[in-house]
């Protein structure tokens, strides 16, 4: 239809018929919109999970602006005289008084407060289920490599942003992660002191990082978050999502919902469910009561409490730094120092080896093909068992830090537990190692799904008393994929 | 086109009576509590009413909208992928436009290293304000406020005397004058007569039972602050490093890997406790100079 | 230790208490000022008897200890009423660290027995603690400098080295509190008159109490472990919550 003609319409459309007109006309988007429209998405809900930690980050920063018109990120000492009494004359960093207004005296500052830190928590939760998904069904492979880099970049920025915004507050506990990371610098060999006295600012303790750290937590870190989740929303657009394998599905198309109106209407409704439960967390869960900590006193008695542990994203460095034995390479007046291996080369190596994995899978399978349909993970056993593995080492890394509060409910001595870790952190993933790779190969082989029954084979009796089935697999190995039956839809061009 | 049935075969197209019934009860629900949460508001605010207001007010909405999706989804769409990279004209065109231009800088040796050189030159200038960020290290690292003579005093100014502590306890001490400098904090512990096992060369360093070590755990400087009495040993809260009071809080366990500096103690004139010197190594974690 | 025992030891005891005084009375060999001994005061005679009943096993005659258990010479009554009012003595096993449970013996056995610990030596008195004489802030101060490095900033409690635990402090009185920073039960060190005066003692006393109850604004307290139990709950409700509405918009297969 060319736009000279008319076309009589009802009156809603005449109105949608203006506006859009009106902005195609000085903006000319209307082919870019129209394809736009029509682009499809496979709609699996695993492939929503990286929606949801964007969701995670737009109420990230809704709440986190809301934040930043009432925290004061200066690091004068002022005497505490507000509402909350046990804190009343108490010396403390304007920074941490003014989180105690936000928390006591701001309508709803409580509320946000805590919704910006279930958000932060549940955001970088989301986006490690999501790289999970990507690993374990080889999303990565060509030509998505790039987009995995851009992915782990930003599971690196969130976790800094995420120290960075908690320790902001300079409460006693994230003043205590503070000095750690000071400390871990100055491990690093050669450049470590200096590496320590220019990003924090001088010797420890100071307060020069509570603005450095503010002007990263609101400005540097989130527009780099920002403009690589742009270019990660990007490059999946332009490439298009991958899609698991099924009748009717191929390398070469791709099957789901169109851009508009079901998927949208669904990316919207995800996008309010997450916020929900992000506020049920935020008013009735606490989360980081700083006043019951009370502020750092670094330069006063220097108090730690018993039971520190950083966030959970944190919580696996933590743990290495605890069950680390003490090792320290001492040598010609130099000292490489303990927290060096545990804090700087343990994540350095294991992040190094996740960002190279497309290319080193690449190179161990020689498989150089373009890939858009996904692999279950049990059609690709080493990858998911070694997946498995390091999962299991993080999971294990991130139980260690809490070994204290382990030993007191259990009551087993700290000793014993740090010791059971020292083992297990080896046994535990190569153990998982095996048995996942065992599980996958018995699946695979019995094309079974981990949790649904088999599909059954309809067994009669014969008029000679023997038993047969009827439409079911003969032996064990069907002939096509068992998916779920749903008929194949008919291609559409469009 | 055909609704897609789930893996059980229902089909989640409800009738539209009851579908809209459901969409409605959700948004009706969810304008009642944020109604609510402005009343909240309004009285004062209280954060579960408000968490929990603001939870049904989007999920709310939330429900409705799945359940909208899922009355205009007609089913799944195929389409073709095409192709994802450029035609072979378009990449050859490109190819050849930026090759030659490069080939020109390789044949211009000269301009081309001289280029080099200045950018690598002007990048190199703008790090140097990194190095304003911070202090020069020097030798801070390795001194502490404590000097010959300086007393121990608590965190309220209060000067310490031998006696000061009942035997089994401790205190947080620093020296007088310099309460704020961070790197100077000493955990003060009274043992009984004869308990401590001094090393050589620090027989004097613990009138009457008084013995004093730098808070500043060696592992990753938090502060060693749990002293458990009954087997004389510091405890560090943040990674466990255990130090033996009595021989020199030498570590027994845990990622340290050095003992607690020692600070000499000794009794001035008119019954105080001060320090005989600064501590003979540096205190907290370890760095590259440390020899 | 209740009822008809106890009051059967009691009687047995006062008659072996006054015989003993008796023998003893006749044995002290008298200064040249004065030719009388003073009777120990009934409390101390009946607390004596108790202890010979319930505590000699481990603590040997007349408190000199034993291989089981340490001498009570000097431990004082502050150290006597805390054990025995907080349940921790008498201990189900020997050295096992001695925990809160509820109390073997009566308010009136404890005052007995505490009386009798007191004769045996000197030690720390049972302090006058008053709370509402207390400063909060102070107690604040007080406590995270001292006192939340083992028992947390929480007063939840924290582990030590050795498998020993450093208590929750929900259910200590303002007096056992008090008592506890006196004698320095276990690992816990002590800290005397001259390390904190009184008034300190008041404020930290407050402190702990409003520990009890602090304000929890922010909603359900999760333990008050922290970061620990945050990420447990941000995984195992945040998390599922969310993948679970994805599960339910998105498809299956």
């Amino acid at each position: 239809m060319s736009r000279g003609q008319k076309r009589r319409k009802p009156e809603e459309a005449n109105r949608v018929d203006r506006a859009f007109r009106f902005v195609d006309d000085r903006l000319g988007i209307s082919h870019f919109t129209r394809k736009a429209l029509n682009k499809i998405f496979p709609d699996h809900w695993s492939f929503m999970i990286g929606e949801i930690a964007m969701y995670c980050l737009v109420i990230l920063i809704v709440t986190g602006i809301y934040l930043t018109f009432f925290f004061v990120p200066a690091t004068k000492e002022v005497v505490y005289q507000g509402r909350y009494a046990p804190l009343r004359g108490v010396e403390m960093s304007q920074a941490y008084a003014s989180t105690l207004d936000i928390s006591f005296n701001v309508r709803a500052g409580l509320v946000m407060r805590q919704m910006h830190h279930w958000a932060a928590l549940v955001f970088i939760a989301a986006i490690v289920v999501h790289l999970c998904r990507v690993f374990f069904t080889g999303a990565f492979r060509r030509p998505r490599e790039l987009n995995w880099m851009v992915g782990l970049t930003l599971l690196v920025l969130a976790i800094g942003n995420g120290f960075f915004g908690y320790s902001l507050l300079d409460d006693l506990l994230s003043g205590t992660g503070v000095r750690v990371a000071y400390s871990i610098a100055l491990a690093v060999p050669v450049a470590g002191t200096w590496l320590a006295f220019l990003f924090f600012g001088g010797e420890f303790p100071n307060t020069e990082f509570i603005t450095r750290f503010y002007i990263l937590h609101v400005l540097i870190v989130p527009a780099l978050i920002v403009g690589l989740l742009s270019a990660h929303l990007a490059i999946v657009w332009r490439q298009k999502h991958t899609q698991f394998k099924g009748p009717g599905r191929t390398e070469g198309n791709i099957v789901g919902s169109r851009l508009w109106p079901q998927y949208a209407a669904k990316s919207a409704a995800l996008f309010l469910l997450v916020a929900a439960v992000l506020a049920l967390l935020g008013g009735l869960a606490q989360i980081n009561p700083v006043w019951l900590y009370g502020p750092y006193k670094a330069t006063q008695a220097a108090a730690a409490t018993s039971g520190s542990q950083p966030d959970w994203y944190m919580g696996w460095v933590d743990g290495a730094l605890r069950i680390m034995p003490a090792w320290e390479i001492r040598a010609f007046g130099h000292t490489v120092a303990n927290p060096f291996f545990p804090g700087a080369v343990m994540p350095g190596v294991t992040f190094g080896v996740l960002y190279l994995w497309p290319f080193l899978e690449r190179r161990f399978t020689g498989d150089r093909e373009p890939h858009n349909l996904l692999d279950r993970p049990r059609d690709a056993p080493f990858r998911t068992a070694l997946g498995a593995a390091t999962l299991a080492f993080y999971g294990i890394l991130l139980l260690a830090g809490g070994n204290d509060i382990l030993a007191g409910i259990f009551r087993i001595a700290p000793e014993v537990i740090t010791n059971t870790f020292r083992v297990l952190i080896f046994a535990v993933p190569l153990a998982v190692f095996v048995v996942t790779r065992g599980v996958c190969r018995g699946l695979a082989r019995d094309d079974l799904h981990p949790t649904r029954p088999p599909p059954g084979g309809l067994v009669v009796r014969t008029a000679t008393g023997g038993f047969e089935t009827v439409d079911g697999p003969d032996d064990g190995r069907p002939s096509e994929p068992v998916v779920d039956a749903w008929k194949p839809p008919p291609v559409d061009s469009g | 086109m055909e609704p897609r049935p789930t893996p059980t075969g229902d089909d989640p197209r409800l009738p539209a009576p009851v579908a809209e019934r459901r969409i409605a009860v959700a948004f009706v629900a969810s304008t009642l509590a944020a109604l609510g949460l402005a009343g909240v508001y309004v009285a004062g605010g209280q954060p579960q009413a408000e968490g929990a207001l603001l939870f049904v007010a989007l999920s709310g909405l939330g429900v409705g909208a799945v359940q909208w999706a899922r009355q205009i989804d007609d089913g799944p769409t195929a389409g073709e992928r095409g192709e994802l990279a450029g035609s072979e004209a378009d990449q050859e065109a490109v190819v050849e436009e930026v090759a030659d231009d490069v080939a020109d800088l390789g044949r211009r040796r000269l301009l081309s290293r001289l280029l080099l050189g200045a950018v690598g030159a002007l990048g190199l200038a703008a790090l140097f304000p990194i190095r304003s960020l911070g202090p020069s290290p020097g030798h801070s690292l390795e001194r502490t406020a404590w000097r010959p003579g300086r007393r121990l005093v608590d965190s309220e100014g209060h000067r310490v005397r031998p006696d000061t502590l009942t035997v089994g306890g401790t205190i947080t001490v620093f020296p007088e004058g310099a309460v704020q400098a961070g790197d100077s904090q000493v955990v003060l512990i009274r043992l009984a007569a004869g308990r401590n096992r001094p090393r050589r060369g620090r027989e004097t360093w613990a009138p009457d039972g008084n013995i004093a070590y730098s808070k500043i755990c060696t592992h990753v400087g938090c502060p060693v602050g749990l002293y458990q009495e009954d087997t004389h040993e510091l405890v560090c809260p943040c990674h466990q490093s255990t130090f033996d009071v009595l021989d020199g809080a030498r570590p027994r366990f845990g990622p340290a890997t050095r003992g607690l500096p020692q600070l000499p103690l000794a009794v001035d004139g008119e019954g105080f406790l001060v320090a005989q010197s600064d501590f003979t190594e540096p205190v907290g974690p370890g760095f590259w100079n440390r020899s | 230790m209740t009822g008809p025992v106890a009051v059967f030891g009691l009687l047995v005891g006062l008659a072996v208490g006054a015989a003993g005084v008796a023998g003893a009375a006749g044995q002290t060999a008298p200064t040249a000022s004065t030719a009388t001994t003073v009777a120990p005061p009934p409390e101390v005679v009946a607390g004596r008897s108790l202890y010979e009943i319930s505590c000699t096993s481990c603590h040997g005659a007349d408190g000199r200890g034993t291989a089981q258990g340490p001498s009570l010479a000097s431990t004082g009554p502050a150290s006597a009423d805390f054990f025995l009012s907080t349940g921790r003595m008498p201990l189900d096993r020997p050295r096992a660290q001695s925990e809160r449970k509820r109390p073997a013996f009566s308010a009136d056995e404890i005052a007995l027995l505490t009386a009798y610990v007191a004769s045996l030596g000197p030690g720390p008195p049972i302090p006058d603690v008053d709370p509402g004489r207390g400063d909060l802030a102070a107690g604040y101060q007080l406590y995270a400098d001292n006192c939340a490095s083992c028992h947390s900033s929480a007063g939840a409690g924290g582990a030590l080295g050795h498998a020993v635990y450093a208590p929750p402090l929900n259910r200590a009185t303002a007096l056992q509190v008090a008592e506890a920073i006196r004698i320095g039960p276990g690992a816990m060190p002590v800290f005397g008159p001259d390390t904190f005066d009184d008034h300190e003692v008041d404020s930290i006393v407050r402190y702990v109490r409003y520990l009890h109850d602090p304000r929890d604004e922010g909603g359900l307290d999760l333990g008050h472990l922290g970061p620990l139990s945050e990420g447990l709950v941000a995984w195992a409700v945040g998390l599922l919550g969310v993948l679970l509405a994805a599960r339910w918009i998105g498809t299956q297969d």
